[in-house]
């Protein structure tokens, strides 16, 4: 066979319907981890277990919601009862309204593999992607697309997010550095944060004037003023941090990436304690935590697919998705 | 499969004289395709191409059948192989399918993701099939798609991204240039666009498109094989070239090497059965003759360049597709081909070669520096520079070997004038794998290493001369022997002979036996000057300055093509192929192909 060969494809079990509390539209909270490859497969080709998994709180079954592509981000968003989720991956950016029944592709060949999603939760039209390419933004539930790169030395953007208070602020990791946008990603602005290797920005749930963002050799810096000025974590300082997360309150802080294990911070992010070695893992690319059990703890591994832990993370076991690199674990609702 | 072994040697050969003696009208030519589409008929594999050739010919049409309706139910396929292949079966034998066979391919375009990759080739594969799938069944709305998007859509977005890729391959040229290995997921996609398209501007740039992919190719081939630099290429190929699947297409449409790939096991790669030149055999595209002239006739040794483009730098770049730059030397006996060096693919470059006519594999002498970082792959890359090295290695097995054969470095040049070719290497400390390997067949005809530092070999009437400019290890393995060099600072001068061009090789070697290269101050100012055995001057500086006979080498003048056969301007979108009298020219601007007479 030809090189790369064919593509191969796990059966795909039919998604379950499950609904809470009545309403036919109130969706049941879930876990969903975003698969990028699975480490199973031995061709670049294979996408046997890829894409976007959910599994239902309570459950441990993991349903595929069909889009096999490499997927690194998702992105959730609800209009009055109308949720839509959203799946960033190697096809582009998909949409569904029908909780992953069925899917729409709403990006072209111009955007190319769609990085991140941050989506505005005031505004179902306005949508803003993060590519290899730049950032683009679109005004109209993303039939169309403008590439929004002005003020960015590189081209290269990991993720975007959207500010919780200002909807025309922006943050965007670079791969020289973090950007800011004031204005709707109109323009950008390089933030002084010190450090090249930008690879995740988190705003504080609690407090919108503080930033942190993960760093490829230079672990975890912190802004109070929105970026303007930046500080080095203590105790974090010389690992790659892939991802952050936070409890609802912003309590705690969770932080990991590259041989780091779990870290977590009980004072926005200033200092850090080790809390899990995660020995058998060699990069945690996200964490994720509960928001309804703030003691309940999800992590997207390098190839051994999701673990949890239901004790503030000191003790944790294989959650599934076998041999799965997770780019992304979010709970939802 | 045994019970087809043995049949696989012989059956071919009575098959070409079957062909001939019914035949007698037909040109070798169409006699190439039909024993291709009538020896793939009888292959089991599961594949689109074998399905075609059965339902084709009507041998073992059962079988076909079933093998199609396994595919179309067997949800673990799919993908931009899948595709394209599918759509260029299901066009190719609709006629012949019942109908619930019919529905089962059309579901499939519904029920799976068709993932589009992150290559240029999977976006070739991705969007041909897009786009004809799209045409076939037009007029549905988007639940009735993998992709959610309505039959208009997705042919609009096909037809944009080829219209795309097509402009600008015919002005800057490929990412994935001139790659013996991935030239089959060029070519099949192309032949199935060109038999398909309904729309005659669409068909007519697909047929113009192939036209530019044999033309690539002719102009550095030699007797089926692809010879100098390729952006990509299994190792198994650059060892072996006729290993390649450039091989099948070439003995397809230039009629050499002399014998059909399949019979000579020597030259069949393990890892694949590359049966997907049947979409080419089955297809109306016929190659213009002044294409098989310019493959074919090695009357005249000839200079010839080109620039190409480096693949999408996501990272770590200035430019997002920067130049590269081609030079092949081609004569009856040997291409002697380089790019200019650097990182200008990553994972499999193979950055200069001199590939010789031989009835023997292995028939290639290089050297290249194995190369690897999870940097490097992160330029291209989105996944994070830690691991990637690693990640590659699980899909390309050889990534992070200190002794693979394929590889980029930002540590080799190298500057080439005709028979001859200064490489340079410049290894910084602490790079992984400091070292340098060279590639040199041991079923070499003559081979002597001796004092004058020259390592000459003998391949048929072939020569080759190599001085090494440091210390190196002399490593013997199951086909070659392997040069290695653990000096950081280093370097080859190559020269290239023949029969025709030196006489004996005693002759050849003796004009070189008391030359040397002048490079006295190599460590500190990385530069070395040598005087050709034609008594052309040429000096290098690595990072630096190319001067030929005192004057400085342009990569500007190796134009898009620029040589006897080929030439292009850069970014005109306009090619000019000559032979003799015989002109084509590909104007891709307004979509025009005029020959002349």
């Amino acid at each position: 066979m030809l090189l790369l060969l064919l593509i191969l494809f796990q059966v795909i079990e039919s998604p379950q319907y499950k609904r809470v509390g009545g309403s036919v539209n109130q969706l049941r909270p879930a876990l969903y981890a975003a698969v990028y490859i699975n480490k199973g497969s031995t061709s670049v080709g294979s996408l046997s277990s890829i894409g976007l998994f959910r599994r239902y709180e309570g459950d441990t079954a993991w349903v595929n919601l069909r889009p096999n592509t490499i997927t690194p981000g998702m992105g959730f968003t609800s209009f009055g009862d109308r949720h839509q989720l959203y799946l960033a991956g190697g096809n582009g950016l998909h949409r569904s309204t029908d909780e992953g029944r069925t899917w729409r592709v709403l990006t072209g060949w111009r955007t190319k593999e769609v990085l991140s999603v941050a989506l505005d939760p005031a505004d179902s039209l306005r949508l803003y992607i993060s590519t290899p390419f730049g950032v683009y933004r679109s005004t109209d539930g993303g039939s169309t697309w403008i590439e929004k790169m002005r003020g960015f030395k590189t081209w290269f953007v990991r993720r975007v997010i959207l500010d919780r208070v200002n909807r025309n602020m922006l943050y965007a990791t670079g791969e020289d550095a973090l950007y800011r946008s004031m204005d709707g990603a109109e323009t950008w602005k390089q933030l002084s944060i010190g450090v090249p290797g930008i690879k995740w920005v988190m705003q504080h749930p609690a407090d919108s004037n503080l930033l942190l963002v993960g760093t490829e050799d230079h672990g975890v810096r912190y802004s109070t003023d929105r970026g303007e000025t930046w500080k080095q974590a203590a105790g974090l300082d010389t690992s790659a941090v892939y991802t952050l997360a936070s409890t609802r309150d912003g309590s705690a802080l969770y932080a990991a990436g590259f041989q780091t294990g779990v870290w977590r911070s009980m004072d926005k992010g200033a200092t850090w304690s080790q809390v899990w070695k995660a020995p058998d893992f060699d990069a945690i690319y996200s964490v994720c935590v509960n928001p309804r059990n703030p003691e309940h703890l999800m992590a997207g591994t390098n190839g051994s697919g999701v673990s949890e832990s239901f004790d503030n993370g000191r003790l944790w076991h294989d959650a599934g998705l076998p041999n799965a690199i997770v780019r992304q674990v979010v709970m939802y609702p | 499969m045994g019970a087809f072994g043995p049949m696989k040697t012989t059956f071919p050969i009575l098959l070409l004289v079957m062909v001939r003696a019914v035949a007698p009208a037909q040109s070798v030519f169409e006699q190439r395709h039909a024993e291709v589409v009538r020896v793939a008929s009888d292959e089991r594999d599961r594949s689109f191409s074998t399905i075609t050739a059965k339902l084709k010919t009507g041998n073992d049409v059962p079988y076909a059948l079933a093998m199609l309706d396994s595919l179309t139910k067997d949800e673990a396929i799919g993908g931009m192989f899948y595709s394209y292949s599918l759509i260029g079966c299901y066009l190719h034998t609709q006629d012949l399918l019942p109908d619930s066979l019919k529905r089962k391919v059309r579901e499939a375009y519904r029920t799976r993701t068709m993932y589009r990759g992150d290559t240029e080739n999977h976006w070739v594969m991705y969007y041909t099939g897009l786009y004809l799938a799209a045409q076939t069944w037009p007029d549905e709305e988007g639940s009735r798609w993998f992709n959610g998007r309505s039959s208009s859509e997705n042919f609009q977005e096909a037809r944009d991204w080829l219209d795309h890729w097509i402009t600008i391959s015919s002005t800057r040229g490929q990412g994935e240039f001139d790659s013996p290995t991935y030239i089959t997921t060029f070519m099949t996609p192309m032949v199935v666009l060109y038999d398909f398209a309904l729309d005659p501007v669409m068909k007519k740039k697909a047929q113009m498109m192939l036209d530019l992919l044999f033309v690539d190719f002719a102009a550095e081939h030699l007797q089926g094989n692809y010879g100098g630099g390729h952006s990509r290429d299994y190792p198994e190929d650059i060892i072996n070239p006729l290993a390649a699947p450039s091989t099948f297409w070439a003995w397809l449409y230039f009629g050499e090497p002399g014998f059909p790939p399949w019979v000579e096991t020597r030259y069949r790669p393990r890892h694949r059965s590359g049966w997907e030149p049947v979409f080419g055999a089955v297809s109306s595209y016929r190659l213009p003759d002044i294409i098989y002239r310019i493959a074919t006739d090695r009357t005249t040794p000839y200079v010839h360049t080109e620039t190409k483009r480096v693949r999408n730098v996501i990272r770590f770049g200035k430019e997002l597709n920067p130049p590269a730059f081609k030079y092949t030397y081609v004569t009856k006996n040997y291409i002697l081909g380089s790019l200019h060096g650097g990182i200008l693919q990553p994972i499999q470059q193979h950055t200069w070669d001199v590939t010789y006519v031989s009835d023997k594999p292995n028939n290639t002498i290089f050297t290249l520096h194995p190369f690897y970082s999870g940097k490097e792959l992160a330029m291209f890359f989105p996944e994070e520079e830690k691991f990637l090295s690693d990640e590659v290695d699980r899909y390309h097995k050889v990534y992070t070997n200190p002794n693979k054969w394929n590889s980029s470095s930002p540590y080799e040049q190298t500057f080439q004038h005709k028979n001859a070719l200064i490489v340079l290497y410049h290894i910084e400390q602490g790079v992984k794998q400091p070292h340098i390997n060279g590639f040199f067949p041991k079923n070499l005809d003559e081979f002597v290493r001796n004092a004058s530092g020259w390592i000459f070999c003998r391949a048929g009437g072939t020569y080759v001369a190599i001085y090494p400019l440091k210390p190196y290890q002399w490593m013997e393995e199951e086909v070659n022997w392997r040069l290695r060099s653990h000096e950081l600072n280093n370097g080859f001068v190559v020269e290239v002979g023949s029969l025709d061009e030196d006489g004996s090789f005693e002759a050849f070697q003796k004009r070189l036996r008391l030359k040397k290269p002048e490079y006295s101050g190599f460590d500190s100012n990385r530069t070395v000057e040598y005087i050709t055995r034609n008594g052309d001057r040429m000096k290098f500086t690595f990072g630096g300055e190319r001067v030929l006979n005192g004057r400085h080498h342009s990569f500007k003048e190796y134009g898009f093509f620029n040589g006897p056969f080929v030439q292009s301007k850069l970014g005109s979108g306009v090619i000019r192929m000559k032979y003799k009298n015989q002109t084509r020219t590909l104007n891709f601007n307004n979509v025009s192909l005029v020959d002349t007479p």
